[in-house]
């Protein structure tokens, strides 16, 4: 009965998908593919089902809801995904759908109001679809009720976007994917209906095969399978053989890590494959083929056998096809799981019954492939782009992506990016717009570093080469490749030597083992690899590592073994001062090489304070001994413990259990019970009896902030004679002179300084280092210099009016402020900016009874401010408006600003911080003010340095070896915010502890910095099962009590406080592999 | 073999050859040997190792001179520094995972990897090993495998799969896990393998070898209470010159029993005393089997590769095997019974030794039912403790290393002869060495016997030379007779398939494990050639030509046997000491 030998025949069975694809009821599809299912979409089927049962309702045919399995629509980070089509009415997609919803999608059906309802929660709608062989207008056609004949001008659920307007799939373009999660893949009558093999009927009723070469051939299609090689030109070679046995063959052997684009295409389309295989044996003259699947892809498989079952029924597959002389038919292989069939050669020997292992080209398939005859061998996808090629013509193909990569391509965009899913995108497309602006990037608090291109072969590509695009020839530059298209994303907690090892384990376990460059290679590769991540290895194993990598790449027999150097080559070629890192410092700064740290509280800690080691003697009530531990890390605990960002808590692992541990709590109350009741004392006077022997070297340290004072406490231990110069009266930078005392009570600062007089460090004052004698002299007459200059000039705003009266630096301000000398300023104060040094205005100047507004030109959630500075800002009542960027500051009557501009910026894609851009809406906001604070950013005042022949970078940054710390001079080193730029104050002691010991190494010839520190022999316990329990909250002034004082905001924990809050550290300390963080 | 021309460039000087030819071979042509660690000439080019490679200008990665044809145009750097560096790292990486006891190894001096390791000027091993140790596989009687030494290179599997069509062992796991094995990881000898021993002629490494008896041969000569005698297959004298650094296709027939005389035997005896021997047995067998209407075609039953291969893969055809012993197992038989006694030896004091061009024979000599002199006497009465026809078998590398160990200069030996009785032959029962021979033997023989007239021509054209697959038609007196003689079980295979399906148009047909027949065993010396197997090949004929008795029949030792002892042909002691049967060999 259902043979169909002719075009009427087809078209008759296309009309009755119509009937379906628009039924003249409502249309419930859920996406059943692997990804769908996995997320509930079976439990939503299900619910969907009994909620049209009890509803009265039947499916399909007869009642008013038509309910549909259809296939993926891409969006993964969003399944289970829904669609909705009533008659007349756009299709609405919904995403996050569950089975508790399934009663509001029935109700929707059948009821206006309730529809409308719904459609308020709906992602996106789409009324006219182009399936590329077919288009189809969904609320234009016979079953609309208002359609009549002429075209619906329809602005149905105008708060619902189209679906191309949600961020994941603006700039997508589905041409493969263009039947997914649209109709039912299996059922042939709705594929039809969407144009599903008319392009066959046109080539075998209407062209010559080599036609349908020239056609292909005009689209420009490269084989998506990942090398790239002209699908054409593959044809060609097949047609052009004399064999009349000839086969074609579909690598649905996907297999990389992480990528599942052939899964999902052939989940939701199966006839679309087949159309394009067929399309390739007329073209080639080939009678049979098969398809070479993994056996790990069920719903796949089985998708694909019914599909064949049917078109074979259909007449579409098999003998005289279509009622011509063509014959053809496909079976399905089935691939036991080796990453290597993925290679043709290794392909047709496994479908022979044979080990998947490759034999040298030439021979290529095309001339001896499978059994021996002429094979070709395509890609899932490249079959997929066959039909359209066909129908379209191949013209109109080449003219989407670029003219050597043309069409699309799909990728499985996974990782550390917001949006996951398949991003179909025409080729040429750049990088950091999958990245950031489909994938959403990874939100404000993480920094995206990489993204691995094309699998455990591709390439790691660094995020600052993310203006490239999407092409085979600009991967390939980049030392990656297109591969069959995953895209790995990679943030700043994926060690990028971790990730080489990740791969090269994947592809040394997955190599065949036949040729040597390849089977040695990777495991030599793989050992070196460990012994990096294990911090056991040395600079010369790195030059094997690349030796053996450029050996393998270029004598390996396969593309599994060329490419599989690729993720070595290149994170060595960008990351490399990463893979140093482990081998010179030992250390895994991303937290991921476990040997390499002790808890993730003390990898985070840029002073790598044994955390874990305070947090448990704190628990058995050595308070002495938990202080003595902490301030041996760090000279300023009470201090630090109040005003850092506290990098530890944003790697607790209790995080993923309740809250995450309150470290620094703990570290400020530690120092705060030691303070109040006098002991510290004792331990300050133990450190200074134990400094070493003077070694008689004299160190100058230019800078008494954080990381100078850091610098300084260590040096001056080790035993050498330490002076200080500031420019400031007083020691602490930043700390004393930009931190408010409502944060940081100047006395408890003053009061930590006293270790230094112990330790005999030297302060000099009111000096300044590049104006009141050089560096040169201070060179000269010192062992060693170091310079802890910070950043503490404030960047300017670079509108007109910034040099007005009345605006005033912000950074500045504080600074004066602190030194009692700040100008008067008028009743209402705007600050502009974001950060800390913002908020830190804000609520100083709040506290002196102003009328405050902060000014941002992002967004709320995108402030760099800390969160709780924040939060406490607006209780106290500081207004803040977003979304503001500075147009121009403007004059009042007495040339003083009044007034300041603003541009009112949108959200716009996601940008390269992770942030949506600010974009601008042309709409002006003018706020009139009396005093103006500038503050967003500061940056490096090193001119005077500069000048004296000091190497200086970007914002005034001095130019230091990364590892050394070395600037250029034979015995000056540099340190903290003067080579970072501006970071926190632990930041900066972090970086001065790391210089101390190497200007220690210097001076010394020794390495003697973990003698600084002690073992205090606490508990080895790990925690019994931990129950739940929340972090516990220090006290807090409360906000109407903070008007027109400084007193300090936090009050810190109590006792009980603290002892509860170290009982709820877990003690991932506690392993074999732990390593000591002093070293 | 295509003929038209191409031009290249190598290394800077313009080239002419064939098209079709490879890059490694248009390099030899043009003076240059590329190293090459895998490749193997004869079998398919698995291009597994890599060190082959060289720059071809415009390709994106090196090229592998074995795998890649040369095509005009083509410009070919072989020894850029790019090319010496890959080449140098590979075998870096492949010692690292090679066990460095190339002192004590049995390979020591025949190794490729050790003479590819100093051509590249390798120094050292800057890689630990990363493989794990696998165990030794030594528990078989024939070959020894030492996987540690195995760098993978495929010649093994591939002579196994393609030149014998047993496929006893094959790679097995994958990267740095991927191993050759037999099925399942059992050991060799309860596996497919037939023991044939061509996987150590081609083993660049010592990771396969024949299983060294020479310890323990030393030990037994040293042995006061024993008789020690030891019989020479017929090609071992065209090979073990060449084992012993004299030019392939030598022929050292006297130095060869001058040299074990050295080395002190107590008798130095010559199988080709069997092998004219079974000519008899044989061609007897053949004509009943004609009258009688026997299996047809009787297939050759001396090489023991052959016999388990057959048992293995087509047990069903076995009646068409002769049931004639192996000529090295009548002569154990015979030895320890006829000789014995003749001699007055106690035959549980004599030991039996051949030195064959055969891993095999190691094999043949311990097959539980070749005990027939045993049997004999204790028919006789005597009550021995069971032994063995033959006590060893040595193999021609082996014999070459017993040679060099007492010191004897081989090259100036002078010649000597084999002792009589055992040590009587003809040229006849030389040419079993190569392939073609027994045939050739059998039909100088057949024909004389039938015909009774004197065979026409005494070189066989027909059957001698290096073709797979030969066939001759001969005329005994009006009666056509269709034989046939294949080399390498996968011509053997072919064969049988045709006797399976009812098709073989033979009466005859020889069969030799080996290419080329003994002369090409896998017993004799390593790294060998077409070349090397042509020039042993035709030291076989001029020993054949020199021999003043070019006939079986015509053997007066052989005639003395019959009439001191068996009687006559196929008669009862020959059925009891010279013959055999064979079983269904399941693995």
């Amino acid at each position: 009965m259902k043979r169909i030998e002719n075009l009427k025949a087809l078209e008759k069975a296309a009309a009755a998908g119509r009937a379906k694809l628009l039924p003249p009821m409502t249309r419930i599809c859920v996406g059943m593919g692997t990804c769908g299912i996995g997320n509930g979409a079976d439990l939503l089927f299900a619910a969907l089902e009994k909620a049209l049962a009890k509803s009265g309702a039947a499916s399909v045919g007869s009642g008013t809801v038509m309910l549909k399995k259809v296939g993926c629509f891409g969006f993964c980070a969003a399944e289970p995904l829904v669609t909705l089509a009533v008659p007349g009415r756009p299709i609405l997609l919904f995403t996050e759908a569950t089975a508790k919803d399934a009663n509001a999608f029935v109700e929707a059906a059948r009821d206006a109001k309730a529809l409308e309802k719904i459609a308020g929660r709906a992602a996106g709608k789409i009324d006219t679809w182009d399936f590329k062989t077919a288009e189809i207008s969904f609320y234009n056609h016979a079953s609309n009720p208002r359609a009549s004949g002429g075209v619906v001008s329809d602005n149905s659920f105008p708060m619902v976007r189209p679906w191309n307007e949600i961020p994941f799939f603006k700039g997508q373009e589905k041409v493969v994917l263009r039947n997914a999660g649209l109709i039912d893949p299996e059922d042939i009558e709705e594929f039809l209906a969407v144009g599903g093999y008319s392009s066959l009927a046109k080539a075998v009723f209407g062209m010559k095969p080599s036609e349908v070469i020239d056609e292909v051939e005009k689209s420009g299609l490269r084989g998506r399978g990942g090398a790239g090689f002209p699908t054409a030109r593959k044809w060609r070679l097949l047609a052009g053989r004399p064999e009349t046995a000839k086969w074609i063959v579909c690598n649905a052997d996907e297999g990389d890590p992480g990528a599942y684009m052939n899964r999902n295409e052939i989940e939701s389309d199966p006839f679309s494959l087949l159309e394009g295989i067929t399309l390739g044996a007329y073209a080639t003259g080939a009678s049979q083929g098969f398809v070479y699947i993994r056996a790990e892809y069920p719903l796949a498989v089985e998708r694909l056998r019914k599909a064949v079952e049917t078109a074979r029924a259909y007449g579409f597959l098999g003998d005289h096809i279509l009622g011509t002389d063509f014959s053809f038919d496909i079976d399905l292989v089935r691939g036991a799981g080796a990453f290597v069939c993925g290679e043709e050669t290794a392909l047709t020997a496994s479908a022979e019954g044979l080990a998947g292992r490759p034999v040298p080209r030439p021979p290529f398939p095309a001339e001896k492939g499978f059994r021996a005859q002429p094979t070709n061998i395509n890609n899932v996808e490249t079959w997929f782009n066959i039909p359209v090629i066909l129908a379209k013509g191949g013209e109109w193909f080449s003219r989407i992506g670029t003219p050597k990569s043309a069409g699309t391509k799909v990728f499985s965009l996974v990782g550390k990016v917001k949006n996951t899913g398949l991003v179909e995108l025409p080729l040429g497309t750049k990088l950091e717009r999958m990245v950031y602006e489909m994938g959403g990037g990874a939100g404000a608090h993480k920094r995206i570093r990489a993204v691995q291109s094309g699998g455990p072969s591709g390439g790691c590509i660094p995020a600052d080469k993310f203006d490239a695009s999407i092409d085979y020839e600009s991967l390939a530059s980049l030392g990656a490749i297109m591969g069959s298209g995953g895209m790995v994303v990679m943030d700043q907690d994926n060690c990028m030597v971790d990730v080489a090892r990740y791969f090269v384990s994947f592809t040394a376990a997955e190599s065949c083992g036949k040729c040597a460059p390849c089977r040695e290679g990777l495991s030599q590769m793989l050992r070196i690899l460990g012994d990096v991540s294990r911090g056991e290895a040395s600079y010369a194993d790195l030059d094997e590592l690349e030796r053996i990598a450029r050996v393998v790449k270029d004598s390996a027999l396969c593309g599994l073994g060329q490419t599989s150097a690729n993720p070595v080559l290149t994170t060595l070629k960008y990351f490399r001062e990463e893979y140093e890192r482990h081998i010179r410092d030992k250390r895994c700064d991303a937290g991921t090489c476990e040997n390499l740290f002790q808890a993730l509280c003390e990898n985070s800690c840029p002073l790598h304070m044994n955390i874990p080691g305070y947090l448990a003697l704190v628990k058995e009530g050595r308070l002495e001994d938990a202080y003595e531990l902490t301030v041996r890390d760090n000279p300023l605990p009470g201090t630090l413990g109040r005003i850092c960002h506290f990098h530890c808590s944003t790697r607790c692992r209790r995080e993923t259990l309740d809250d995450p541990v309150q470290q620094g709590e703990i570290h400020r109350y530690l120092a705060d019970t030691m303070r109040q009741t006098g002991r510290d004392a004792a331990v300050w006077k133990r450190l200074a009896e134990e400094k070493k022997r003077p070694t008689g070297k004299r160190i100058a340290i230019v800078g008494a902030g954080p990381a100078g004072l850091g610098a300084a406490f260590y040096l001056s231990r080790l035993g050498h004679e330490v002076t200080v110069y500031d420019a400031q009266e007083k020691a602490g930078g930043i700390l004393r002179y930009g931190i408010p005392a409502y944060r940081l009570p100047k006395e408890v600062l003053d009061h930590e300084l006293g270790v230094f007089a112990k330790l005999g460090v030297r302060f000099t004052f009111n000096t300044r280092i590049g104006v009141d004698f050089s560096l040169g002299d201070l060179a000269k007459a010192n062992d060693a210099v170091l310079m802890a200059i910070g950043a503490e000039a404030d960047k300017p705003l670079g509108i007109a009016g910034e040099n007005l009266p009345g605006v005033h630096p912000g950074y500045e301000y504080l600074d004066l402020f602190a030194r009692k000398k700040a100008p008067k300023l008028g009743n209402r104060i705007l600050v502009i900016g974001g950060g800390n040094v913002a908020v830190d205005a804000a609520r100083t100047l709040f506290r002196l009874g102003k009328d405050v507004t902060v000014a941002y030109r992002r967004t709320r959630s995108d402030m760099p401010a800390n969160l709780h500075e924040l939060e406490g800002a607006e209780a106290e009542g500081v207004a803040f408006r977003y979304l503001l960027a500075p147009k121009e500051a403007i004059s009042g009557k007495n040339g003083h600003v009044s007034m300041v501009r603003f541009e009112a910026m949108g959200a716009g894609p996601v940008d390269r911080s992770g942030r949506p851009t600010p974009v601008p809406t042309g709409k002006i906001v003018e706020l009139p003010c009396d005093d103006v604070l500038v503050a967003v950013g500061e940056r490096v005042d090193s001119a005077a340095f500069a000048r004296e022949g000091v190497a200086v970078g970007k914002d005034g940054r001095i130019n230091a070896d990364p590892f050394t710390q070395r600037i250029g001079m034979p015995n000056v080193w540099a340190t903290g915010d003067a080579v970072t730029g501006p970071a926190t104050a632990a930041e900066a002691m972090g970086e001065a502890k790391r210089v101390a010991k190497e200007i220690d190494k210097a001076l010394t010839g020794e390495d003697r910095f973990a003698s600084l520190f002690k073992d205090f022999g606490y508990g080895q316990e790990i925690p019994p099962e931990p129950e739940g329990s929340r972090k516990n909250r220090p006290r807090h002034l409360p906000p109407d009590q903070r008007l027109r004082n400084f007193i300090e905001i936090n009050q810190g924990y109590d006792g009980d406080q603290a002892i509860s809050e170290a009982r709820r550290c877990l003690r991932c300390d506690v392993r074999p592999n732990a390593r000591s963080p002093w070293r | 073999m295509e003929s038209e021309k191409v031009k290249l460039t190598i290394d800077g000087a313009s080239i002419e050859t064939a098209s079709g030819t490879r890059i490694l071979d248009a390099c030899a042509e043009a003076g240059i040997q590329v190293p090459s660690l895998c490749y193997l000439r004869g079998v398919s080019c698995s291009a597994s190792c890599g060190v082959c490679v060289v720059e071809v200008e415009g390709a994106k990665s090196l090229v592998r001179s074995c795998a890649q044809n040369v095509a005009a145009g083509m410009v070919i750097h072989t020894n850029s520094l790019r090319v010496q560096q890959s080449r140098k790292a590979i075998v870096e990486m492949l010692l690292a995972n090679h066990p460095a006891d190339c002192l004590t190894c049995i390979r020591n001096g025949s190794c490729e990897l050790q003479e590819l390791a100093e051509r590249l000027g390798v120094r050292r091993v800057p890689f630990p090993r990363t493989r794990k140790k696998p165990a030794l596989d030594d528990g078989g009687y024939t070959i020894v495998r030492d996987n540690d030494k195995c760098i993978l290179c495929g010649r093994c599997v591939a002579v196994c799969r393609e030149m014998q069509t047993v496929s006893a062992i094959d790679f097995s796991g994958r990267g740095i896990r991927t191993r050759v094995a037999s099925f399942m990881d059992q050991p060799l000898r309860e596996s497919a393998c037939v023991s044939c021993g061509q996987c150590t002629l081609v083993c660049p490494t010592g990771a396969l070898s024949e299983k060294d008896e020479t310890d323990e041969l030393f030990a037994v000569m040293a042995d006061k209470d024993k008789i020690v005698i030891v019989q020479v297959a017929p090609a071992v004298r065209a090979s073990l010159g060449e084992a012993l650094g004299m030019p392939p296709g030598s022929l050292v027939t006297g130095k060869t029993a001058a040299a074990l005389r050295r080395i002190g035997f107590n008798k130095v005896f010559d199988t080709q005393f069997t092998a004219d021997l079974t000519i008899m047995e044989e061609g007897s067998e053949l004509l009943s089997r004609l009258k009688n209407h026997g299996s047809l075609p009787m297939i050759t039953s001396c090489s023991p590769g052959w016999i388990s291969f057959i048992e293995t893969f087509y047990p069903s055809l076995l009646p068409h095997l002769s049931t004639c012993k192996s000529p090295q197992q009548m002569f154990g038989a015979l030895a320890k019974t006829w000789w014995a006694e003749k001699a007055g030896i106690d035959p549980s004091k004599l030991v039996v030794v051949s030195i064959m061009p055969c891993t095999a024979k190691k094999y043949e000599a311990k097959r539980p039912e070749m005990r027939d002199a045993w049997t004999w006497w204790k028919e006789k009465g005597h009550d021995f403790q069971p032994f063995f026809d033959v006590d060893y078998a040595l193999t021609v590398r082996e014999l070459a290393r017993m040679v060099k160990r007492v010191g004897v200069d081989f090259s100036r030996l002078p010649d000597e002869e084999f002792d009589a009785p055992l040590g009587v032959s003809t040229g006849a029962a030389t040419i079993f060495g190569t392939t073609g021979g027994v045939m050739e033997a059998a039909i100088r023989t057949a024909y004389e016997l039938v015909v009774k007239k004197p065979f026409p021509v005494l070189e066989l054209a027909e059957t001698r030379g290096m073709e797979g697959i030969k066939s001759a038609e001969l005329d005994l007196d009006g009666r056509k007779l269709k034989v046939a003689v294949a080399h390498t079980l996968k011509n053997a295979r072919k064969i049988l398939n045709e006797i399976a399906a009812g098709k073989s148009p033979y009466a005859f047909v020889e069969v030799m494990t080996c290419p080329g027949g003994c002369i090409g065993g896998g017993g004799q010396p390593v790294a060998v050639t077409d070349a090397k197997r042509a020039a042993r090949q035709s030291a076989v004929y001029v020993e054949d030509r020199r021999l003043p008795i070019h006939k079986s029949h015509e053997n007066p030792a052989v005639s003395a046997l019959y009439a001191e002892f068996l009687g006559a042909p196929l008669g009862h002691l020959s059925h009891e000491l010279l013959h055999t049967e064979y079983k269904k060999r399941v693995v």
